[in-house]
């Protein structure tokens, strides 16, 4: 399958750990946005990096930086496959069965153990994280974090890149988003509803404080 | 490789085309010189720019990609180094100011004067400019005016003198400004909407600048942005006389037999090494890389690298530095509108003060949390999964933001560009290596700015205030300067008050690589205005160098 890059059990076993990552609730949760869709298209090839800033597909990679973004998929699916492996071993040592078939509060615990204790957080990896302008190097996340960074971009990104479906992140959190990206594109999607009710005069200037 | 013909000569060379590139090339090719100029990214049109979060602030759209483009960083000399994407900048037509949102306050007299002010500091190598206010003021006004910037005279009551006021009223208030305005007035503190890089009104034959969500850190699909790839690049095309070939990767700057900067060899778009003569080389890569550039031009005149007999290139680097105060409201702030980033500042606390204890200070301004777009904003201490994550998404995404700080680091002889050996880049050429220890001053002036931050949520009724301090400086306000300070004294600098280097009198280094200070507020309007300073010089002096 073009969109696929993990095998059914790799696949369940993330879909499983990504519901404890952003859990279903009176809200639609990972699940519901179809999160594990947004992962395997990315991990899929070199396909799906960027939209085309039009929404009319995707754009297509080559020379230098398409080898950069296969040296990169190659890092991460690497770290995926070996952290899938390495949770499923904790899982059969700690409770007998694989991690996909445990209770959400059997698999809470398994995926507490492999949070970054708070000396090894790398700057913007997540908790402590100060609000930076730039994010961290994916390639430089252990699994966890990695696996944690992809939800959220699952949950929240343009519903072009497969997750977010229906929306249900930007609904969750109130930002109301572009229809797509085309209306971005042609200049269609102002803000500005959302400034402040009360705008000053030009000429005068009431703020104007020592 | 293969070697092409290499192109006729031409009266200026300059490489990059990035906000100080496409600055003086405007004014080099209207003041009649013809100007080749050779940029190492792509030239990308508006077309290719969206409102796409994940490609833009997450997977290098924009930002340079690490893998390509590596830089690497430690703190000290006896140190190893390590990877790290610091202080990028985009590389492409454009430069910072494709993505960027644009702040663009302007130094103050004291900038100018700042060793004479604040006296001396041990450890710190601070110096007063070779120029004043009043040297550079003009140049303010006619970048304002020719770039296009939003803002109000006299309503930082802290600038200086100004001798003409904004081409366009400020840009309208966010709700975040709003709510620094109401904080600032309840303290008794100034406080004035932030001149920008935008339209609030057409202006100039262009419309009024579109005030998308997509906007820090985003490219600009409508062209409606003041950028120099909007404004400065068309400037300087329409004049027929500016020849700009991207995808052109500089290797080396060339001596002819005088000691004197003879042009460039590069890669260009097909692979190729060619070299480009020019009777002014002119450098605008940025102060990192035009460090960098210099040091691998080396020679037999130069074995340290070009200019640099004085082992000064590359050294007292500053970078500034970015972090907040953050706080949360009961009404909603949407700090994603406008991208978080149609601010309000106060330069209350940016003037130097004996009684603070510490040196100098910077401007604190309104913001949203981070990038305020739903993938990559986020709240110190929240938890990166699980469903407390998830309530804090839910309840405060629309509710936070931030007041923060630009810290005006010391320049330190030690904090510098160089190569690094061991390190190589896409191109096969040694990476730039960053030495950097933050002062001591440097960590007590962001304190005390954060706490005045936090200050102003607080008079302005916010709730869960947090302070994020810095303990080290990583580079991630892309502001880099210092590297060829300019300076009387060949001894102390690398460049002399033109901008032309010390050591080869046909050299020129007009980004913020001349700034003998990292002043605490934004480079670039200040950056601009120094390149047109520098380019009116060179065409004063028939181009000649």
């Amino acid at each position: 399958m073009a969109d696929r890059f993990f095998d059914e059990h790799q696949r369940a076993t993330v879909e499983a750990a990504m519901a404890r990552i952003i859990p279903t609730d009176d809200a639609p949760g990972a699940c519901e946005a179809g999160t594990i869709d947004f992962l395997d298209r990315y991990l899929s090839g070199l396909g799906q990096i960027y939209a085309r800033p039009d929404g009319s597909g995707f754009e297509e990679l080559t020379g230098r930086r398409a080898e950069a973004w296969q040296r990169r998929l190659d890092i991460i699916r690497a770290r995926y496959v070996a952290g899938i492996a390495a949770l499923d071993d904790r899982s059969q040592a700690r409770f007998g069965r694989a991690f996909a078939e445990l209770a959400p509060d059997q698999q809470d615990t398994l995926l507490t153990e492999l949070e970054p204790r708070p000396a090894e957080l790398a700057p913007g990896s997540g908790e402590e994280a100060p609000p930076l302008q730039q994010t961290k190097a994916e390639i430089d996340l252990e699994f966890f974090p990695l696996l944690c960074l992809h939800t959220r971009q699952g949950f929240y990104a343009d519903p072009i890149y497969g997750g977010n479906r229906d929306r249900v992140g930007w609904e969750l959190v109130g930002f109301p988003g572009p229809a797509s990206l085309a209306e971005v594109h042609s200049g269609r999607f102002s803000t500005l509803a959302w400034f402040a009710e009360r705008q000053p005069e030009q000429e005068g200037d009431s703020r104007r404080g020592a | 490789m293969a070697r092409k013909p290499n192109p006729p000569r031409v009266a200026a060379l300059i490489i990059g085309a990035g906000a100080s590139g496409a600055a003086a090339a405007k004014v080099l090719t209207e003041r009649g010189l013809k100007v080749t100029a050779l940029e190492k990214g792509p030239w990308r049109t508006r077309e290719t720019f969206g409102g796409d979060e994940l490609a833009n602030i997450n997977r290098y759209n924009l930002w340079p990609d690490p893998l390509l483009n590596p830089r690497t960083v430690r703190e000290s000399a006896d140190q190893e180094s390590t990877v790290d994407l610091f202080c990028p900048v985009p590389q492409m037509v454009g430069g910072g100011t494709v993505h960027w949102q644009g702040w663009l306050p302007r130094f103050t007299e004291d900038d100018f004067r700042i060793r004479s002010v604040v006296g001396d500091l041990p450890g710190a190598t601070l110096v007063d400019w070779p120029i004043s206010y009043a040297d550079i003021e003009p140049y303010y006004s006619k970048v304002e005016w020719a770039f296009g910037v939003s803002g109000e005279a006299g309503a930082n009551a802290f600038e200086g003198p100004r001798s003409r006021g904004f081409p366009c009223p400020p840009m309208p208030v966010s709700r975040y400004a709003e709510k620094f305005h109401q904080g600032c007035a309840a303290l008794g503190w100034n406080s004035f909407q932030l001149p920008q890089a935008a339209l609030s009104r057409p202006f100039n034959g262009r419309p009024a600048t579109v005030v998308s969500a997509f906007a820090q850190q985003h490219g600009d699909p409508t062209g409606t942005r003041s950028s120099a790839l909007n404004v400065f690049v068309p400037d300087a095309l329409r004049t027929g006389r500016y020849e700009l070939r991207p995808d052109s990767y500089v290797r080396e700057i060339t001596l002819d037999a005088g000691g004197r900067a003879r042009g460039a060899v590069y890669e260009d778009a097909d692979g190729d090494t060619v070299e480009q003569e020019a009777d002014v080389v002119i450098l605008a890569c940025g102060a990192v890389e035009s460090a960098r550039l210099l040091l691998l031009s080396r020679s037999g005149r130069f074995p340290n690298g070009l200019a640099n007999g004085s082992d000064l290139v590359g050294r007292n680097a500053t970078f500034h530095e970015y972090s907040a105060a953050v706080g949360v409201f009961e009404d909603p702030i949407y700090a994603w509108a406008g991208g978080g980033y149609v601010s309000a500042s106060s330069f209350q606390f940016y003037g130097h003060e004996d009684s603070r204890g510490h040196v100098s200070g910077g401007h604190i301004a309104a913001a949203g949390v981070g990038i305020p777009l739903p993938i990559n904003w986020s709240l110190p201490g929240r938890p990166s999964w699980g469903a407390e994550a998830k309530r804090i998404d839910r309840e405060y995404f629309n509710h936070s933001m931030a007041v923060a700080m630009v810290l005006h680091d010391m320049p330190q002889h030690d904090n510098r560009v160089d190569l690094d050996e061991n390190v190589r880049d896409a191109w096969d050429l040694p990476v730039a290596r960053i030495t950097l220890k933050p002062h001591a001053n440097d960590l007590a002036q962001g304190r005390f700015l954060i706490d005045r931050g936090a200050d102003i949520l607080e008079a302005a009724g916010a709730s869960q205030i947090q302070k994020v301090y810095i303990d080290r400086i990583t580079g991630n306000c892309s502001h880099q300067h210092g590297t060829t300070r300019m300076g009387d004294d060949p001894a102390s600098s690398v460049l002399d008050r033109w901008c032309r280097a010390h050591e080869v009198d046909n050299l020129y280094v007009v980004d913020g690589g001349p700034f003998p200070t990292a002043t605490g507020a934004n480079p670039t309007l200040t950056i601009m205005a120094n390149a047109w300073r520098v380019a009116e010089h060179i065409a004063d002096q028939g181009g000649a160098g």
